[in-house]
């Protein structure tokens, strides 16, 4: 019996690493284990103010900030009965676009791209691929910019509140927004253009159902009330727990999510599948150039679905911020009640977030947050043995074998920090 | 690279010489990293905050964007050099200083929260910028305690020795 190791997991949030046990050339089990400790977040909030939760909450994570904060609200709004103004939800929709094109521009071209290109790093990369580190650090700081705007600073801006926002955008600072998206357009095409032209080894390739939001209006989005699966079925939002029965496993601190006893996916690659055909524009031209039913089996080309996802976002922000301009700034919608329950799902840019809330009296009494990474991580661990097993069958060498399992890995943009919100202590 | 606490001498007059060592020609700019929450661990974003107020073009914090700051120094033409200003443990005592030269600068892997000190520096080299890394030992990492004595002091000497540079050079 043996053992192949990364340890630690590198370009990923968090502290993890893979372990592979082989018995000759047999593989026992590989896994993704999550050394970040826990963090407790659900049970500090329980007793807590909507408000002050809602401050908390998003501290899970400074990369996921806005989306944790938009799955908090939406959870909380529907709990307390708040109605919130048209103008609050488009500009919501404009700090997701932001937080997007953020989060996959730092992924796609300097966390993912290395690997592809043959190179250790995007430092490494950075004299033969200057100018696509230089493409990553301008998409970044854009993104970073709408986030400022939208939310208060980079990273856990306070201004979105329950029923609204305490500060709207001002037209220069909105149309300043439209312009500099349209400039950067180019530079997600080269994203998509790159990973549209990589080959993606069929090693990790396996059937698996993705889980994304269902948006409004039959339009591609990043919230919904209901999730749609990829085996045709759609569910409410509020029964999310049917679709994320939760185990803890001895190697990770982070939760795990099966549904009907089977891994599933979520994230950029799963919105594609289940709303990509109502992608217009460049995106859309992109999605109907690239789409193939390999994206429903192989975990690699959620990088590419990442790079088709930013430039939809950077196509989307002229007609927000033209939307949000054009209104009035409404005040804020006051709660209806102090005793409810709700759920917001939200996509954060590595897939489906919820949050659920029980208030009592105008109190938290219990909250639930499932994060995407931990409904992701047994399917990681399904391609990832997949994928040795063939490999060490085809006498692939130990270290290729562990850089195709890092790829994997990385191709999900596992979240650690995030994953490991909660655990659950057994005392004997 | 300078350990300044222990050294014989003035510590803002060592300081002050161990800084011109490693700037070149033209302005100097500072880049304060950290997280003010956390105690010492915010000493980049005070010292950067507090020379923000006299030269708002040349000082940035961690709140302003770390990669969009480099890029937009990467861009201005001609050359300079950019110190990043953070708490780092440096296994001396608290309020320890060290001066540590781009060469000595080996952390290249990225997360999702921020791109390294490396590729930002790899980036300023290539607009003809010089780097190097101003690091301070901190005391205190706990969530929002106070900053220790040690740390402060060490924060207004590196204040009024790149205020004094800054002058002279921007």
């Amino acid at each position: 019996m043996r053992t192949l190791e990364v340890v630690p997991l590198t370009r990923v949030e968090g502290d993890g690493g893979i372990t592979v046990t082989l018995d000759e050339k047999k593989v026992k089990s590989v896994t993704l284990d999550i050394h970040e400790g826990p963090r407790l977040i659900e049970q500090m909030v329980v007793g807590m103010t909507p408000e002050d939760n809602l401050n908390v909450v998003p501290r899970i994570c400074a990369i996921c900030t806005l989306s944790h904060k938009y799955a908090s609200l939406r959870g909380l709004e529907k709990a307390v009965g708040i109605d919130p103004p048209e103008k609050a939800q488009v500009m919501r929709d404009l700090m997701m676009l932001g937080e997007n094109v953020e989060s996959n521009s730092l992924h796609t071209f300097l966390l993912a791209l290395p690997d592809f290109l043959g190179y250790p790093s995007a430092v490494a990369m950075l004299s033969d691929y200057g100018d696509d580190v230089k493409r990553a650090l301008r998409l970044k700081k854009f993104g970073n910019h709408v986030m400022q705007v939208t939310s208060g600073r980079i990273v856990h801006g306070e201004n979105p509140g329950l029923g609204g926002f305490g500060k709207y955008p001002t037209k220069k600072q909105l149309s300043e927004i439209a312009l500099r998206s349209k400039e950067l357009i180019p530079d997600a095409v080269r994203a998509v253009e790159l990973f549209g032209s990589l080959e993606y080894p069929e090693y990790p390739e396996a059937e698996t159902t993705f889980m994304s939001v269902n948006a409004p209006a039959k339009k591609f989005g990043l919230a919904g009330d209901s999730i749609l699966i990829s085996n045709g079925k759609e569910t409410d939002a509020d029964d999310y727990k049917k679709l994320t029965s939760e185990r803890v496993v001895p190697h990770s601190f982070a939760k795990r999510s099966q549904y009907r006893d089977k891994t599933f996916a979520v994230g950029a690659n799963a919105r594609m599948i289940n709303m990509g055909k109502r992608l217009d524009g460049q995106a859309g031209d992109f999605f109907k150039e690239h789409y193939s039913d390999r994206w429903l089996k192989n975990p690699l080309l959620n990088n590419l679905a990442q790079a088709i996802e930013m430039l939809w976002a950077l196509e989307q922000m002229p007609e927000t911020t033209e939307l949000v301009a054009s209104m009035k700034d409404p005040k804020r919608a006051e709660p209806t009640r102090l005793t409810g329950s709700g759920t917001g799902a939200v996509e954060a840019p590595r897939g489906t977030l919820y949050h659920h809330y029980d208030i009592k009296d105008g109190l938290v009494e219990t909250a639930d947050i499932i994060t995407p990474t931990a409904q992701n991580l047994d399917d990681i661990e399904m391609h990832m043995r997949l994928c040795a097993e063939r490999m060490l069958a085809d006498d692939k060498k130990d270290a290729e074998v562990l850089l195709a399992l890092e790829m994997v890995a990385r191709a999900y943009d596992p979240c650690i920090s995030c994953a490991t919100h909660l655990v659950t202590l057994k005392r004997f | 690279m300078h350990k300044l606490r222990h050294t014989p001498g003035d510590p803002e007059e060592v300081l002050t010489e161990a800084v011109e060592t490693v700037v070149g020609e033209g302005p100097v700019y500072v880049l304060g990293l950290g997280y003010v929450d956390k105690a010492d661990d915010g000493a980049g974003v005070l010292v950067a905050n507090t020379l923000k107020k006299t030269f708002p073009d040349y000082s940035f914090s961690e709140h302003d964007g770390v990669e969009g700051t480099v890029l937009d120094i990467s861009e201005r033409s001609g050359p300079g050099t950019v110190l990043f200003v953070d708490a780092g443990d440096l296994k001396a005592p608290p309020g320890t200083i060290e001066i540590v030269a781009r060469d000595q600068i080996r952390e290249t892997e990225i997360s999702t929260h921020r791109v390294p000190v490396a590729l930002m520096a790899a980036i300023l080299e290539g607009s003809g910028k010089k780097v190097a890394i101003v690091a301070i030992q901190p005391k205190c990492l706990e969530f929002r305690a106070e900053i220790s004595e040690e740390m402060g002091r060490s924060v207004a000497a590196v204040v009024v020795v790149l205020s004094r540079l800054m002058r002279k050079r921007n």
